[in-house]
């Protein structure tokens, strides 16, 4: 058993070789009748942090994704099944890589870092 | 089976109703536990509604004289068969008060 | 025998790099107006910084958690924004300062007016952060700190009066200008307590891996560093109140600072001032840079760490890049040092409750530091001087604006 707010919500993610790839930013759970709630998806990105503070930001940070092409405007999920720990940080059985979760990161680099020398 | 999505951030800080429509807490904490292929919330930890209790509690570990610690701010234990989450912004009880389970801080 | 060698080193960078701009012109200040009578505030000052920067390196070492990260992740995002936002926009300030610090020092040794050095300065102080690591500027500008000891030397060989000397550590009223008094008791805390001092060193700590072995060198490098740092400070204070009092010299214009030191050292003591406040305001401009984006970079959780290359590490990169290049359009705009150096102080004195007190329930929270939890006694100190520096600053800063 473990607490959603304290042990979950808002920590570290990492991925299967121990890379920082976010926070928890937000969580969605399912709701059936006459069933427990179901943890569905871990979510990380810009929107689900904006949206914690205002909807409108929420607006905001997906267009800015969308007009700077970093994505298409929705938060990541991760499957909550993909949770292989949950301790001082979370582990995600994902290879970072082939996952949009670093496109703010990959935007960065490639228009902005990689272009000022000794990077 | 048709679902509804919930987000965690939007269920905290809920404020939960009894039966007969007064308001008992705040939803402060899901505790989950995997059953089967599924990790699910077995229960709701509801924390004091009232600000100045709330307050009371985050400063609790101060050293004041007893007399500042505020009313003791009660907690409840809801199993997740006794909450109502039909109406996921209005979540109330399925039983009674007495029914619940009172955790002391 | 490493650990004896990372204490000695420890403590040595934190006397070498404790000086920067706000506690030299705070201190001066404070001594050249008020004499002998604000020692107390430098060492209430300097007591609630062992303390912090204590806890900073116990939090790393037991929790292996960075503050900021762990800010968020105890109250949340939203409670979180506040914080952040508070500590960025007065850092800024900070840094702003600092780095006019720097430009000063090279005004007064070239002439050329301190505008101009703004954005020199600013690249060279990016080149060292992103070229460089952690280990290197940590140790290199503390290192070549050491040289703010000359003050030391000055405020032993001016023989001031011991005795009124201890007696400033009594804490007493002021006999003129009040307002004054206070709003200098306000910005002498703010410049000893400044957050980015004690989120710095347990960012540090973490970069450097510590854990709770490393408790009793945290302990030493804390409490050892930062008293002769805090002494350095005094320095200054005397040396001000010896030189710069009897003179009528209220050291508000910078080109009036190097002062202190002529009168001891002659054409050195020029000299050796002007490298002081060089040398210490730019590694105090180091540190600040990185603590901010250490600061977003562990509460959004991106990759950061002075180690690692750029290009690795491009969010954090690009938020250090940002912050010194606006901290120099401040300095560039003309806005005069000295006047930001005191400002911002005081602007970190009214904020430390905003800052400091969720970092006090991490120190009391078992979950983060298990058994190693505060005593009352670390937590009446701290939250003592929080408040006091809060509600001092709250009455002083509109004074000290409305009368001047």
């Amino acid at each position: 058993m473990f607490d959603v707010v304290r042990d979950l919500l808002d920590k570290q993610l990492v991925d299967a070789d121990d890379r920082r790839i976010g926070k928890v930013d937000g969580l969605v759970l399912e709701y059936r009748d006459d069933e427990p709630l179901r943890l569905a998806s871990i979510e990380v990105g810009a929107m689900t942090l904006g949206r914690r503070l205002h909807p409108r930001l929420e607006r905001w940070a997906a267009a800015l994704e969308r007009w700077l092409g970093v994505g298409r405007g929705e938060p990541y999920r991760i499957p909550f099944a993909k949770v292989r720990g949950i301790g001082l940080n979370i582990k995600v059985d994902l290879d970072v890589r082939q996952t949009p979760i670093l496109a703010w990161q990959r935007w960065v680099r490639d228009h902005i870092i990689k272009h000022i020398p000794g990077a | 089976m048709a679902h509804q999505e919930i987000r965690v951030e939007a269920l905290l800080s809920r404020r939960v109703r009894a039966l007969n429509g007064r308001v008992i807490g705040r939803i402060e904490e899901l505790r989950a536990e995997p059953r089967g292929r599924h990790t699910v919330v077995v229960e709701y930890l509801l924390g004091p509604a009232g600000l100045l209790e709330r307050l009371s509690v985050s400063i609790s570990w101060l050293p004041l004289p007893r007399q500042f610690a505020g009313k003791r701010a009660s907690r409840y234990r809801v199993g997740w068969q006794q909450m109502d989450l039909s109406d996921a912004e209005r979540p109330r009880l399925r039983c009674s008060v007495d029914e619940l389970e009172r955790v002391k801080l | 025998m490493k650990k004896v060698f990372e204490i000695a080193l420890g403590i040595v960078t934190s006397i070498g790099g404790f000086l920067e701009i706000g506690s030299m012109a705070t201190a001066a200040q404070a001594g050249a107006e008020f004499g002998y009578r604000l020692i107390w505030a430098i060492a209430l000052g300097g007591l609630s910084v062992i303390f912090l920067v204590e806890m900073a390196g116990r939090f790393a070492a037991v929790s292996q958690q960075t503050i900021p990260g762990a800010i968020r992740e105890r109250f949340g995002f939203n409670f979180f924004v506040a914080p952040l936002i508070g500590f960025i926009l007065v850092t800024l300030l900070v840094l702003a300062a600092e780095l006019g610090g720097v430009c000063v020092a090279l005004e007064l040794v070239t002439g050329v007016g301190f505008q101009w050095w703004a954005l020199p300065v600013a690249l060279v102080t990016w080149l060292l952060i992103w070229k460089g690591t952690f280990g290197l500027i940590e140790k290199g500008a503390s290192l070549l700190g050491l040289v703010t000891l000359c003050l030391v030397v000055g405020a032993v060989v001016v023989h001031p009066p011991w005795n009124e000397v201890a007696a400033g550590l009594l804490p007493t009223l002021p006999d003129h200008q009040p307002a004054h008094y206070w709003f200098i008791v306000v910005s002498i805390l703010g410049a000893s307590i400044s957050p980015y001092l004690f989120f710095f060193y347990s960012s540090g700590a973490i970069e450097d891996k510590w854990d709770a072995s490393y408790l009793n060198t945290n302990r030493a490098v804390a409490g050892l560093g930062m008293s002769f740092g805090t002494l350095i400070s005094v320095a200054v204070l005397v040396v001000a109140a010896v030189v710069l009092l009897p003179r009528g010299i209220k050291a508000e214009d910078y080109h009036e600072l190097p002062m202190l030191l002529t009168p001891i050292f002659g054409r050195w003591g020029f000299y050796l001032f002007a490298a002081s406040l060089g040398i210490a305001c730019f590694g105090a401009a180091q540190e600040i840079s990185l603590e901010i984006a250490y600061f977003i970079a562990q509460g959004f959780g991106w990759n950061w760490g002075e180690d690692q290359r750029p290009r690795d590490t491009p969010r954090f990169s690009l938020v250090y890049t940002l912050t010194i290049f606006v901290a120099a359009l401040l300095v560039l705009a003309g806005i005069d040092p000295l006047k930001m150096t005191i400002f911002s102080m005081a602007l970190t004195s009214a904020t430390l409750p905003l800052s400091i007190l969720p970092f006090l329930v991490l120190m009391n929270d078992e979950h983060y530091v298990g058994e190693q939890r505060n005593g009352w006694f670390s937590n009446a100190v701290v939250v003592f001087v929080i408040l006091l520096a809060f509600v001092l600053a709250v009455v002083s800063i509109p004074l000290e604006i409305f009368g001047a």
